[in-house]
């Protein structure tokens, strides 16, 4: 059975590199709890 | 169902089907029908995910969910971004550099080849029983809806997902996904804005949302801690990272999905697009559920939503102070909310308290009925801690959605079931292949051989789904019964590679040893105590580590190992 070919790791389409990536994502976390906690108490 | 729901449902399937067969044309090899030959775009992988994750479970039992319990259940999704992040920078271009086929090939490589069997059948328990639970859900919906019995519908449904599966592999098995999750985005958006129409016209979608709010129903963040309430802010972010972690890093269902893509940064984005779309995806398909329950504020919803038991205990002579009981809390509540609303407009504060005050009793009053009904089911010869939470939705839809949607609603239930059973019977299946029958029974043959030793194993593990199903109706909430299945399993595996990317040291039989203990001390959670189910994954997890790694550095020092190579013991 042919063993699977090895795969290039390109850089990402934005932010220029990994790191920003995932610090972006991490920030993108905060905001969206954030925002589900207002909205909790505004609604409660 | 109407004539036009049918032509909609029958013309979705027949559609997913075929196309998921037409975009696999070619798939005569392993590495193409296990690996569709590292092909696949960022978008199909990320829809594919997305599509896996999100069973008929999702939208049967989370809408339940949330009608009786609001929608703090988004927490759990949390620690996805987290664990995503993570996975991305280790253990994806791990998987792609040991170019492996399996995440538990990779075990083999880096400890030894009793670690990759334990890895394997750990693997293969797991999400064995969870396969038997995501036929079972549309089964039960086809069962509600024409009343056939269970068996016949979950047959069906396993013949279908399974034709398509064996002929096709992965390929068909994402680009099914990718058309799959067209339709429940669709579905969503459609079963939303109806729900909202259906309202009375003295009710807008603000006061909706206010009277939701004020029946406890968008509790989306509670920040107490407690390790016995499944669903707050830090078991979500704690418990929820561990369990995504091990979901997306050791499970062979998630793993199968972005070894498939043309590099690296293709795999990567695919998981980056379900750490941002998978929370407001979550939050909405809750909301829908927190709009059924606003909608029944105004239209007397049954007192229990499954309509057999109902039935039978109709003819019980408690039954009549039950419902009298139910019917007087109904009218109350729904006085109380138009009230509520009123003094709401009005800017009347305290008027506005008493209403909500009295709005809540009301409601304190219908749940104690609702909670006597399903006692009655369980005391008089019924289900064993009856719970009707998988029916509310159906029972929503069949009864109050307009023709052509009942189609489409249950369209994206027969989709999201096909979309996450494909593809755990596809990665048991290439587990079975690779990781016992390639590893341990017959080494060396030729391709084509392990092709329809492939095809073969994705039959046997569909048949067996099939009669897993059978038992998955005494498990209770289902979304609820899948993850807690996965948690017992999860935090081993999740332990063992951490232990194989972080501690070069540790070595096979340490981990090994440690996998033991570490499903021994889950086991012995879930059984002794009451800790919520989302803790097990950190529990497991911590155990395994701290086995290994006594075990290690109490034993004299020895040849060190490195990710991607092998131990020598």
């Amino acid at each position: 059975m042919p063993h699977t070919r090895d795969v290039p790791d390109d850089p990402p389409p934005f932010l220029r590199s990994w790191r920003r990536v995932y610090i972006a994502t991490l920030i993108y976390l905060v905001l969206i709890i954030t925002t589900a906690w207002i909205f909790t108490r505004f609604y409660r | 169902m109407t004539n036009l729901d049918w032509v909609v449902l029958v013309l979705a399937l027949v559609s997913i089907v075929a196309y998921g067969l037409y975009r696999s044309r070619g798939s005569n090899t392993v590495d193409r029908y296990l690996l569709a030959g590292k092909s696949m775009p960022w978008y199909a992988m990320a829809l594919s995910i997305m599509a896996t994750q999100a069973s008929a479970i999702t939208f049967i039992s989370t809408t339940g969910q949330s009608y009786v319990d609001g929608m703090r259940f988004v927490q759990f999704y949390f620690g996805l971004p987290l664990a995503m992040v993570i996975i991305c920078a280790t253990v994806v271009p791990m998987f792609h550099h040991a170019r492996v086929y399996t995440a538990y090939e990779y075990l083999e490589k880096r400890f030894d080849t009793k670690t990759r069997a334990l890895g394997s059948i750990i693997f293969l328990c797991q999400r064995g029983l969870s396969a038997g639970l995501t036929i079972y859900a549309p089964a039960l919906v086809l069962s509600v809806i024409l009343g056939w019995p269970e068996r016949t519908t979950t047959i069906l449904m396993g013949a279908t997902v399974v034709t398509y599966t064996v002929l096709g592999g992965i390929k068909a098995v994402t680009w099914s996904d990718v058309q799959q999750m067209a339709i429940i985005f669709v579905g969503l958006v459609i079963s939303l804005v109806t729900v909202i129409v259906l309202l009375p016209s003295s009710v807008s979608f603000g006061d909706a949302v206010f009277l939701a709010g004020a029946a406890g129903r968008l509790n989306a963040v509670t920040t107490n801690f407690d390790w016995n309430d499944r669903f707050n802010l830090w078991s979500g972010l704690i418990g929820g990272t561990f369990l995504f972690l091990s979901y997306f890093g050791c499970d062979q269902s998630q793993v199968q999905r972005y070894l498939t893509g043309k590099s690296i940064a293709q795999s990567r984005l695919s998981l980056l697009f379900n750490a941002v779309a998978k929370i407001p995806m979550q939050f909405f398909i809750l909301f829908i559920g927190a709009m059924v329950f606003v909608f029944y504020l105004f239209v007397q919803p049954p007192l229990l939503f499954q309509q057999a038991e109902l039935k039978r205990i109709a003819a019980l002579s408690e039954f009549a102070p039950m419902n009298d009981q139910y019917q007087r809390a109904f009218n109350a509540r729904k006085q109380a909310a138009l009230a509520l609303v009123d003094a709401h407009h009005a800017g009347d504060s305290a008027g506005e308290e008493r209403r909500r005050a009295e709005y809540r009793a009301a409601q304190r009053e219908l749940d104690a009925a609702r909670s006597s009904a399903s006692k009655l089911v369980s005391e008089t010869g019924g289900e064993k801690g009856f719970n009707d939470t998988n029916y509310i939705f159906l029972s929503f839809v069949t009864k109050y959605l307009p023709s052509g949607v009942v189609g489409l609603v249950i369209a994206v239930i027969f989709a999201a079931t096909m979309s996450a059973s494909s593809g755990e019977i596809n990665s048991l299946a290439t587990v079975s292949v690779i990781d016992i029958y390639q590893r341990h029974f017959k080494r060396g043959a030729s391709d084509h051989h392990y092709l329809w030793a492939s095809r073969w194993l994705t039959l046997f593990w569909g048949v067996y789904a099939v009669v897993f199903a059978g038992w998955a109706k005494r498990l209770g909430s289902l979304i609820v019964a899948v993850n807690k299945v996965g948690s017992l399993f999860y935090g081993s595996l999740l332990g063992c590679f951490v232990l194989a990317i972080l501690f070069p040291r540790v070595r096979g039989t340490a981990v090994f040893t440690g996998m033991l203990a570490g499903e021994a001390a889950i086991f012995a959670t879930a059984w002794f105590t009451d800790i919520s189910w989302l803790w097990y994954n950190v529990i497991g997890c911590a155990v395994v580590m701290i086995v290994a790694l006594v075990i290690t550095y109490a034993s004299p020092e020895t040849t060190y190992a490195t990710p991607g190579t092998q131990a020598q013991e």
